[in-house]
């Protein structure tokens, strides 16, 4: 496995937002985290990617405990991810936002970049050359001097996750990328999606558009009131009287 | 801030930066000849040493986005510290300026280091008080050391043997020296460092989620920015060969801050557009000093209503508007370095 959290719980004041969560990821295959409004999908997340402390137990990422260690750092250790309302740097261009995202894989010093030192110089170059790259793996090529804020919404989500890839993580969190999406860029989705898996990043991804998440995900998590409800291969998921009655809800 | 397509402006701003060097060496010669004296090289002293001031300040305020509201402090600890170091431990000019600077943000990175932890108005008002602590420092000395308010005398700058005890000699120290600044500037900028500033700036949240330790590159952005401000005060002091503790007044602070929002933030070219701006209002309208906070306001008024990208910012979208070429994404790409 990837990732594992065991029994992760956390609470604000007196709300249990997320349970004795017990979630399991393996790498090479898409998990999907589903549930209700308000059932701590993305807290979850903020749990994972630092965001939040948890108040109880722990979080394992490729053998190594992080649940304590800081947002920047959980980036670092190689998750990355993208938020629910969109939260690029709106000013700065499309390029730029997509270098930011390099940040904890590029070894310039402070030094080296004030003297512009030959090292330097060709390490920007190589993340230049990277983040083009990127831009052309999801098609915003044509936008790099663009403020990231002129895009669309869809482009926005799309700019997102190439910056969340950026840092070459070994698992992207994705927070309902389709969210705001027309049909056809939702169909596109299906496809990055399954492209992004195979350059070998490993996915946990939210998302409420159920057709989607059926036709992407390997495995699917549901929570409902902070607590998982159930987990198992989507076609289970889609027959299990428990997750259908608390999306549908009655007796 | 990387345009889109850099090697098409390079040739021009080639030529451009040609020129602009050309005029600066010519200046002094053809003032001199001009006003029949040399107090007009005296304010173009000032104009490179405030250049490379509010450079400094543009780095924490336009680029990480922290504002303060103290720089005069750093400002001040450069001339007295390397006056002092001049004075009584016989360092000669330049390197005391610069044992001043690095002490000076020595202080900047003590500051910053639980200021960082403050969000906006609460960093503004530690900044505030620490440049009220310094001010009182620098008026109530031991032994009056630094002179309280007489200020303090020092010497001029020996370049080799040659004194630069005239604005017209020390002009071409200061205008190598600001060209070094600025270029130290776009290095920093155009590098990871200079990126992490930016996404602090636009968005702590997500910087924090991009790998980016905000709390480290707030206090790299404060403590460069306060080397800046602080070596600038040291060429102010072997330039006049005196300091005055008014240079420590909030007053002086707020001049930084105007000159910097007038001009633009978060650009090479705003804060050489402000501080000639803001200089040459500040000499045209001599006549009414006693009003000079008051000419300030009005000046930041005019930049928050009516030009928020500063003077350069305007310019900019002028520039384009005249040249609205086909559109291409080159007319978008300079949008992100704007504050």
């Amino acid at each position: 496995m990837l990732l594992e959290a065991r029994g992760v719980t956390i609470r604000f004041g007196g709300l249990v937002a997320v349970n004795h969560a017990d979630v399991t990821i393996d790498p090479g295959r898409i998990t999907g985290l589903i549930g209700p409004n308000g059932a701590g999908k993305t807290t979850f997340f903020n749990c994972i990617s630092g965001v939040h402390k948890i108040d109880g137990g722990e979080v394992v990422f490729a053998g190594r405990r992080i649940d304590g260690l800081r947002g920047f750092q959980i980036n670092e250790a190689g998750i990355s991810r993208t938020y629910q309302v969109i939260n690029l740097f709106r000013k700065m261009n499309v390029l730029d936002n997509v270098m930011v995202g390099m940040h904890s894989r590029l070894r310039q010093s402070f030094w080296a970049s004030l003297f512009h030192s030959p090292g330097q110089h060709s390490e920007e170059r190589a993340a230049l050359a990277k983040a083009r790259g990127l831009l052309k793996f999801v098609g915003l090529e044509g936008k790099a001097g663009y403020p990231a804020g002129n895009l669309s919404y869809g482009e926005q989500r799309l700019l997102e996750i190439i910056r969340g890839l950026a840092s070459d993580p070994k698992l992207i969190l994705l927070d309902e990328p389709a969210a705001g999406m027309n049909s056809v860029e939702k169909a596109q989705l299906d496809v990055l999606l399954k492209r992004i898996l195979g350059t070998g990043v490993t996915i946990l991804m939210i998302e409420h558009d159920m057709k989607l998440m059926m036709g992407v995900a390997d495995y699917i998590y549901v929570l409902n009131y902070g607590s998982i409800l159930a987990h198992g291969e989507p076609a289970e998921i889609q027959r299990n009287p428990d997750v259908i009655k608390a999306y549908l809800g009655g007796e | 801030m990387r345009l889109p397509i850099p090697e098409h402006g390079g040739g021009k701003n080639t030529a451009a930066v040609t020129v602009a060097l050309v005029a600066a060496l010519l200046l002094p010669t053809a003032l001199t000849f001009l006003f029949g004296n040399d107090y007009p090289v005296f304010i173009c002293c000032f104009i490179l040493i405030y250049i490379i001031a509010v450079s400094g300040l543009d780095i924490v305020f336009g680029y990480s986005g922290q504002i303060s509201l103290g720089h005069a402090a750093f400002y001040a600890m450069g001339a007295y510290g390397s006056g002092l170091l001049v004075n009584f431990l016989d360092f000669p000019a330049i390197p005391a300026m610069l044992a001043a600077s690095i002490l000076a943000s020595a202080i900047g990175a003590l500051l910053a280091w639980p200021a960082s932890k403050l969000v906006f108005h609460f960093l503004s008002l530690s900044t505030i008080a620490f440049g009220e602590i310094v001010y009182q420092i620098i008026t109530h000395s031991p032994d009056k050391i630094t002179g309280d308010f007489i200020g303090l005398r020092s010497e001029f700058v020996n370049l080799f043997g040659y004194l630069l005890d005239r604005p017209g000699k020390f002009y071409y120290l200061a205008l190598a020296l600001a060209a070094l600044f600025l270029l130290a500037k776009t290095h920093i900028v155009d590098s990871k460092v200079g990126r992490a500033f930016l996404a602090i700036r636009e968005n702590t949240h997500a910087a924090d989620g991009m790998g980016i330790n905000v709390r480290k590159y707030k206090i790299v952005a404060f403590t460069v920015s306060a080397f800046y401000t602080s070596f600038a005060g040291g060429m102010y002091m072997h330039m006049v060969g005196y300091a005055s503790p008014d240079t420590a007044l909030q007053k002086q602070s707020v001049l930084f801050l105007t000159m910097l929002l007038f001009g633009g933030t978060g650009t090479l070219p705003g804060p050489i557009f402000g501080v000639v701006t803001v200089m040459l209002l500040v000499e045209a309208l001599r006549d009414f000093q006693d009003y000079q906070v008051f000419i300030y306001g009005i000046l930041m008024l005019i930049v928050i209503v009516a030009l928020p990208g500063g003077l350069y910012g305007a310019s900019k979208d002028i520039y384009h508007r005249l040249a609205a070429r086909p559109a291409t994404a080159d007319g978008e790409g300079g949008t992100s370095d704007a504050a």
